[in-house]
């Protein structure tokens, strides 16, 4: 995907080099303790692969990226609020890296993390 | 101004109930709103965040909202009201952050009916504590950090004092150091000379309530002097404004009481680039004025205390000795007026600067292939111009995407009419009109784009093969709107190329920008060639002074 042409050759960028992106934005953004697998055979792949970008899922179809993130929020906090962050901070980190606009950025909120109960 | 101690030792008695707390947050609200843009402008650039003063303000006034029509008595019980309305109001990662805090304060303190020194520090702890366990990486320089430095002076206090007033006396000073250092835990902060936005946020509702306390009043900004060490003229230097012709700097120990805020009020009338620094009761002020206010600040100054010392300099006579230097004349960009459209281009080279500025454009931002210019150099670009709406030209196309979010982040109504060259980027220019409406002069211009076409020629600087055009090293190859179109073996070859590609002879106009590395006698030969072949079309060269490539045409 992110196919460009140079006056020397093409750049192509990887689904899975976008992910790692997300993957590390999302972790910076307050709120989000963790990445979920989407289901229970992504889970188990990413256990046995260690891949860098679980919870994470870029698609290309030519024209358009779409990006899915399935996190795990602090209890306590806004949810909303936090799954607005991660988009807004997803999407500043992947368009500045990759030069191209993103179309659809889905935040799943998988599960609630609670440290303190109120 | 300064602190009412009748008042201090009046609160003193009283206990710190939930009525008095709701005071404290609504002085913290009222102080944060007052200081909102002074947080906002710290906003590290570009930042995916919105504005961090903004988005705190409205959190915090959602908590304000969920208390002010209560009597509830119990100091606890009030500041879970608070928490609640803090969270369900979170904007923005400070936001949520502010609204962890809340409810950490709020879960150490739920059982008090009032809040005493021990207490209040431990619901600072606890803050702190539930603050941290939101992110996975905390990362410190941000409001994290001063909110665990200010818990930290906190628990320090309380081996001395007993009294949370006291408390907070001391928590303030320590907020104001730990936003202060945030520089130096995070790198991006120190690059953009600024300090935290979130943590400066914190600080100011902390001060807010001390201010409550001491009976400061809280709905007008303190006016604040750097220490004299931190003033930074040449880089005032750098900004001159048109009209401010003169630079005049004053020494000066006030006589009797002085007033920053008036001063600096006063002295907003006479000029621009003010800065005012402070030291051992010296204060030194420094201005640009027009020539003919130019002794206005020193009467001024004479007026309110001991000049020691004047300098005055003129800008005109500097800027032209820089501008010598640099051998660049200075462009005569168009004058915006505040209702009118100003636009900003990307330019290459100065040859293309010069004809942009003879089309009109207000401001020029330097930059294209090899040197992209950032989001920050195209918003300083029309942050300063008067108007509000600005059409901006990138006139490459890996501009665009800064350029978009320069529309993003600034207040001003920006369009961007998507220029992929610089022939496209003149062209817009063309159907450009100033008193226009901005949305229907950016598609005009953006419809404009269509009516030119582009050649680049360059120098391969290897061997490749693209769109089915075999290119070696060193060959020159020519560009039609970007896609590669022929290969050859000199320039000459490759503007024919180009213009056999682009169907010159159906058009009326062609340009060629010759560049920098070209002189302008072998463009003049060039010229010579195309006008045989094309006896038809009218031949235009003009020197275009851009890096990279040796012509850019336009065939229109």
């Amino acid at each position: 995907m992110g196919e460009e042409t140079t006056s020397l050759g093409g750049i192509h960028i990887s689904p899975n080099a976008v992910a790692a992106i997300v993957y590390h934005a999302t972790l910076q953004s307050y709120g989000v303790v963790g990445v979920a697998p989407k289901n229970l055979v992504e889970g188990l792949t990413q256990t046995i692969t260690h891949e860098p970008a679980h919870g994470v899922s870029v698609r290309y179809d030519g024209e358009n990226i779409d990006i899915d993130i399935y996190v795990i929020v602090e209890y306590g906090t806004r949810i909303t609020s936090v799954a607005d962050s991660v988009s807004n901070t997803v999407k500043f980190h992947v368009e500045k890296a990759l030069g191209m606009p993103i179309h659809e950025i889905n935040v799943h909120v998988a599960g609630l993390r609670v440290s303190n109960n109120d | 101004m300064g602190i009412d101690t009748v008042r201090v030792e009046k609160l003193r008695t009283k206990p710190l109930d939930g009525q008095a707390v709701k005071h404290l947050v609504e002085a913290g609200l009222i102080w944060l709103k007052t200081n909102q843009q002074t947080v906002n402008s710290l906003n590290v650039f570009p930042v995916p965040d919105g504005d961090t003063g903004t988005n705190m303000m409205l959190t915090m006034t959602s908590a304000w909202n969920e208390i002010k029509d209560s009597g509830e008595k119990h100091a606890g019980r009030m500041i879970a009201m608070v928490a609640k309305g803090a969270l369900m109001g979170a904007r923005g990662n400070s936001g949520v952050i502010l609204s962890q805090l809340w409810r950490g304060f709020a879960r150490a303190t739920q059982d008090s009916e009032i809040i005493d020194a021990e207490v209040f520090v431990r619901g600072l702890m606890e803050a702190r504590d539930t603050a941290y366990k939101g992110v996975v990486k905390p990362v410190e320089g941000t409001i994290l950090t001063v909110a665990k430095d200010t818990a930290t002076a906190a628990e320090a206090a309380l081996s001395e004092v007993d009294d949370p007033i006291d408390v907070l006396a001391r928590c303030v000073p320590a907020a104001d150091a730990s936003v202060n250092q945030t520089p130096e835990l995070l790198p991006i902060l120190k690059q953009a000379g600024v300090v935290d936005s979130g943590g400066k946020g914190l600080f100011f509702i902390l001060e807010g309530m001390l201010r409550y306390i001491y009976g400061e009043p809280l709905d007008m900004p303190l006016a604040t002097a750097q220490p004299l060490s931190s003033l930074n003229f040449e880089e005032a230097m750098q900004e001159v404004e048109e009209g401010q012709d003169y630079e005049v700097v004053v020494d000066f120990f006030p006589g009797g009481q002085f007033e920053l805020q008036k001063f600096y009020n006063k002295l907003e009338e006479m000029g621009t680039s003010i800065q005012v620094g402070e030291g051992d009761g010296m204060y030194r002020m420094h201005i640009h004025v027009p020539l003919d206010k130019r002794y206005e600040p020193i009467d001024y100054i004479m007026g309110i205390g001991t000049i020691t010392k004047v300098a005055m300099e003129n800008l005109t006579a500097q800027m032209d000795e820089m501008g010598a230097k640099t051998k660049n004349t200075k462009l005569e960009l168009a004058n915006v007026e505040p209702n009118q459209i100003a636009v900003v281009v990307v330019s290459p080279g100065p040859g293309l600067s010069r004809i942009f500025a003879s089309l009109g454009v207000a401001a020029i931002v330097e930059g294209g292939q090899t040197m992209n210019p950032s989001t920050q150099e195209i918003l300083a670009a029309f942050e300063n111009l008067p108007t509000e709406k600005i059409i901006v030209l990138p006139n490459n196309k890996n501009i665009i995407l800064a350029a978009n979010q320069a529309k993003e982040v600034t207040v001003k109504k920006v369009e961007v009419v998507p220029s992929r060259t610089v022939p496209q980027g003149l062209a817009a220019m063309l159907a450009h009109n100033p008193d226009g409406e901005l949305a229907s002069v950016s598609e005009k211009m953006t419809k404009a784009l269509g009516e030119v076409k582009t050649g680049e020629i360059t120098v391969a600087t290897r061997t490749v093969e693209i769109d089915g055009v075999n290119v070696k090293e060193g060959e020159v190859i020519a560009l039609l709107d970007s896609k590669l179109v022929a290969s050859s073996k000199s320039i000459e070859e490759g503007v024919m190329a180009f213009l056999k590609k682009a169907k010159a002879d159906e058009h009326e106009l062609i340009t060629l920008y010759y560049g920098e590395d070209y002189s302008q006698s072998d463009a003049n030969r060039i010229v010579d060639v195309v006008r045989e072949a094309y006896p038809n079309q009218e031949i235009e060269l003009q020197d275009g002074g851009q890096p990279h490539y040796q012509f850019i045409i336009s065939v229109e």
